[in-house]
C-alpha cells in the first residue's frame, strides 16, 4: 500500500512542470544564467537522471531509515518532521479530543430531545457546521476572537519567552477548535441518526422494563451501542482531520506539517513531499489499524473467538 | 367472581389511543380483564387487535405518542392497591413495579437482548435496582436463574455475550431476566413465535413451573389457538381493541359463543383429522383502525349479520365465569345447554 501510493505520488511530482533547480533561482537571476549553468546544478542535485533510477534511489535509502535532505534549504528531511510532526499531532490531537467529546454529546441530547428546538437548532449548526469550508471559518474567527474582541492570540504556536504549558494554551485553543468544528458536526449528526436508530430497538424497552432509570437506560443501553459506528466514522475521519490542518495551519500561522508540505509542494521539494505524503498515508493507515481494535474493545460480536 | 384476594391485577375499561398525523387510533378501547394469581390468563386475537398495546400499558412501556385515555389497572401489591395508571410513566414508584413486581417477556429474543453486554450483566441489572445483593450474591443468583432455567454450564455461559446464545437459550434467559426478582405477575408478549416448535414446548413448560412454584400469575399474549389450549386457565378474545370473549379455557374453547371466536377456531387446522378437513378462514381483513365500522366491529365480516349489529353489543354475562360482546350470543350458547 505504502509503496503503491509513494510510486504515484512520485509520478506525479514528476509530471509537473519544473523542478526544484527552477524554484531555487530568483526570477532576476534567471535571465543571465546559462543552460550549462542550470544542468550542472542538476546534475549535482541528481535530478539528471532518469525517473525510475531516482526513484530507485530514494526508495533504498528510505527503506534505510534516511530521508534525505530537503532541496530547498538542505536542511536533513529529519530534523523539519521532529520540529513540524509534533505541532501538527498536538494540533490534531487536541481537535480530536474536542470534536469526539463535543459531537457524541451533542448528538446524544439532539437524539433524545427529537423535534424539539435544541434538536432542530443543533441539526441547523449541524448542517452549517458541515457544508461550510474550514478556512472561512477560521477567518472569522480570527476577525471575531481575536481581532475584535482580543481574547485570543492571532495565531502562532510559541512566543519567545512564553514557554509553560498554560502560555501555550490561548495559542492552541483557536486553531484547534476551528479543526474540531467540522468533525464535530459530521460526528454530531451520525451519533444523533445512531442513536435514534438504537432507542427505537427492541433491548430498549427491555431494559426500561427492568425499572431502570433513563440515563441508565439512555446511555449504558442506548449509547454503548450507538457509539460503534459513531467511532468508525470519526477514524474514517481521521486523515480528514489531518488534512484540514493543512489549511489551518496556514491560516494560524501553525508551523506544522501541514504548511510544511504547501511550502514544499511549490519549491517541487521532492525529498519533503515524498516524506510528508508517505507520512500522510502511515496514518491513515495506522488509524484504520486502531478503528478496528476499539470497535472489537467497544462491540464484543466483532471480536476474535478465544479458543 | 371469586374472594377478591385472589386477584393480582384487575384492568377495568382501559383506554389507550394513539395519536399520529392528527389522527386517533383506538387502539384499546375499553378493556377489562382480571389475573389471578398463579393463574395463567391468554390473550388472544389476530395482529393489530390490540394485545400488545395492552400488555405495554400495564407496564407503562408505552411509546410516545400514545397515552392512557381512561380506565384503570389496579395492582395488588402484597396488601395495598396501587393504581398504576395513575403513575409517572418513567418515575420512581412505576419503575420500582417494574422489572420487580411485573415482569415482561418479549417476542423475539433475538433483539431483546443487549448485543453488547453479557447475559449475567444483563440479569443482574433487575437484581441490582430492585434487591440489596452485594456483587458476589447477585453473581451467584445468575448462575441459579440460568440453571433453573436449564441453561448447561451456568458458569461459564453466564459470561458470554447474547450472539452465542441460541434462539431458544436466548428466550430462557430472558425469562431468567424476567424471573430474577420473583414478580407477581409475568407478561409474555408471544414468547415463542419467533422459535422452532420444539424449543416452544420447552418454554412453555418453564414458564408453567414457574407459574407453579412461585404463584406467578401471568398473562399471555399469543395467537396461537395450540398453545390457548395448553397452557390457559383463562382465556379473553380480543378483536379491534376489544375483549369480545372471556372465560374459562373450557368456556371459550369448548362452548364458543361469540361468532369471532368460533370463526378463530374454525381457521386452525387439527392434527390427525387428516387432509380433508375443513378449514373457514375468516372472510375479508380487519378494518382500517382510522375507519371503522359503527357498532360491532366484526360485523362486516360476521356471518349472522344483522340490523341490531350496527349498536355497539353490550358484554354480557352468560354464566359466572363466561362472558361475551354479541346481541346473537343466545342462539349461539343454545347448542350447548
Amino acid at each position: 500500500m505504502l509503496l503503491v501510493i509513494s510510486f504515484l505520488v512520485y509520478s506525479g511530482l514528476e509530471l509537473s512542470p519544473g523542478d526544484a533547480v527552477s524554484h531555487m533561482i530568483s526570477p532576476e537571476l534567471a535571465s543571465t544564467i546559462t543552460a550549462e549553468q542550470l544542468d550542472a546544478m542538476r546534475e549535482a542535485y541528481g535530478l539528471n537522471q532518469s525517473f525510475l533510477t531516482r526513484y530507485w534511489i530514494w526508495l533504498t535509502s528510505m527503506v534505510q531509515g534516511d530521508m534525505g535532505y530537503s532541496m530547498a534549504g538542505g536542511v536533513a528531511i529529519s530534523e523539519i518532521m521532529v520540529k513540524t510532526v509534533p505541532a501538527t499531532l498536538e494540533l490534531s490531537m487536541v481537535a480530536l479530543f474536542f470534536s469526539t467529546i463535543l459531537g457524541c454529546s451533542l448528538g446524544v441530547i439532539s437524539a433524545l430531545k427529537r423535534g424539539s428546538g435544541t434538536d432542530n437548532s443543533l441539526t441547523v449548526a449541524g448542517m452549517a457546521g458541515v457544508s461550510i469550508p474550514e478556512f472561512f471559518f477560521g477567518l472569522v474567527a480570527i476577525l471575531l476572537f481575536a481581532i475584535e474582541l482580543k481574547w485570543l492570540p492571532v495565531g502562532g504556536r510559541l512566543l519567545p519567552h512564553y514557554e509553560t504549558l498554560w502560555d501555550r494554551i490561548p495559542n492552541i485553543v483557536l486553531p484547534s477548535l476551528v479543526l474540531a468544528l467540522m468533525m464535530t458536526a459530521g460526528a454530531m449528526r451520525y451519533a444523533r441518526s445512531s442513536m435514534l436508530d438504537v432507542l427505537a430497538r427492541e433491548f430498549i424497552t427491555t431494559a426500561r422494563s427492568k425499572g431502570m432509570p433513563e440515563w441508565r437506560v439512555n446511555i449504558l443501553h442506548g449509547f454503548r451501542v450507538a457509539l460503534t459506528p459513531v467511532v468508525v466514522l470519526i477514524g474514517f475521519r481521521l486523515p480528514l482531520l489531518i488534512g484540514g490542518s493543512t489549511i489551518i495551519e496556514q491560516v494560524y500561522q501553525w508551523p506544522g506539517i501541514g504548511s510544511m508540505f504547501i511550502r514544499s509542494v511549490r519549491a517541487s521539494d521532492y525529498p519533503l513531499v515524498m516524506t510528508i505524503s508517505l507520512m500522510y498515508v502511515f496514518v491513515v493507515l495506522t488509524a484504520s489499524l486502531i478503528i478496528d481494535v476499539l470497535t472489537a474493545l467497544i462491540d464484543p460480536r466483532v471480536r476474535l473467538g478465544k479458543e | 367472581m371469586e374472594d377478591k384476594n385472589n386477584i393480582a391485577l384487575s384492568v377495568r375499561d382501559l383506554k389507550t389511543f394513539f395519536y399520529t398525523n392528527n389522527r386517533c387510533n383506538k387502539a384499546v378501547n375499553g378493556v377489562s380483564f382480571d389475573v389471578e394469581k398463579g393463574k395463567t390468563l391468554c390473550i388472544v386475537g389476530e395482529s393489530g387487535c390490540g394485545k400488545s398495546v395492552t400488555a405495554a400499558t400495564i407496564m407503562q412501556l408505552l411509546p410516545t405518542l400514545s397515552r392512557i385515555e381512561e380506565g384503570e389497572i389496579k395492582f395488588r401489591k402484597d396488601d395495598k392497591i396501587i393504581n398504576i395508571e395513575k403513575l409517572e410513566k418513567n418515575g420512581k414508584e412505576m419503575r420500582e413495579i417494574r422489572g420487580s413486581d411485573i415482569a415482561m417477556i418479549f417476542q423475539d429474543p433475538m433483539t431483546a437482548l443487549n448485543p453488547v453486554y453479557t447475559v449475567g450483566f444483563q440479569i443482574s441489572e433487575n437484581l441490582k435496582y430492585h434487591t440489596n445483593l452485594n456483587k458476589k450474591e447477585i453473581r451467584e443468583k445468575c448462575i441459579s436463574l440460568l440453571n433453573d432455567m436449564g441453561i448447561p454450564l451456568p458458569e461459564k455461559r453466564v459470561d458470554e455475550y447474547p450472539h452465542s446464545y441460541s434462539g431458544g437459550m436466548r428466550q430462557r434467559a430472558m425469562i431468567a431476566m424476567a424471573m430474577a426478582c420473583n414478580p407477581k405477575i409475568l407478561i409474555a408478549d408471544e414468547p415463542t413465535t419467533a422459535l422452532d416448535v420444539t424449543i416452544q414446548a420447552q418454554i412453555f413448560e418453564l414458564m408453567d413451573k414457574l407459574k407453579k412454584e412461585n404463584d406467578t400469575a401471568i398473562i399471555l399474549i399469543t395467537h396461537d389457538m395450540g398453545v390457548v389450549a395448553e397452557l390457559a386457565d383463562n382465556v379473553a378474545v380480543m378483536y379491534m381493541g376489544n375483549i369480545v370473549e372471556a372465560g374459562t379455557a373450557d368456556d371459550v374453547l369448548r362452548r364458543p359463543t361469540h361468532p369471532y371466536t368460533k370463526a378463530l377456531l374454525e381457521s386452525v387446522p387439527v392434527l390427525g383429522r387428516g387432509k380433508n378437513q375443513d378449514i373457514n378462514p375468516i372472510k375479508g381483513s380487519t378494518p382500517d383502525p382510522y375507519n371503522r365500522p359503527k357498532g360491532c366491529q366484526f360485523a362486516p365480516r360476521c356471518n349472522w349479520q344483522t340490523e341490531s349489529c350496527d349498536v355497539m353489543p353490550e358484554i354480557t354475562q352468560i354464566n359466572e365465569t363466561h362472558q361475551v360482546r354479541c346481541h346473537k350470543y343466545e342462539q349461539f350458547f343454545e347448542k350447548y345447554k
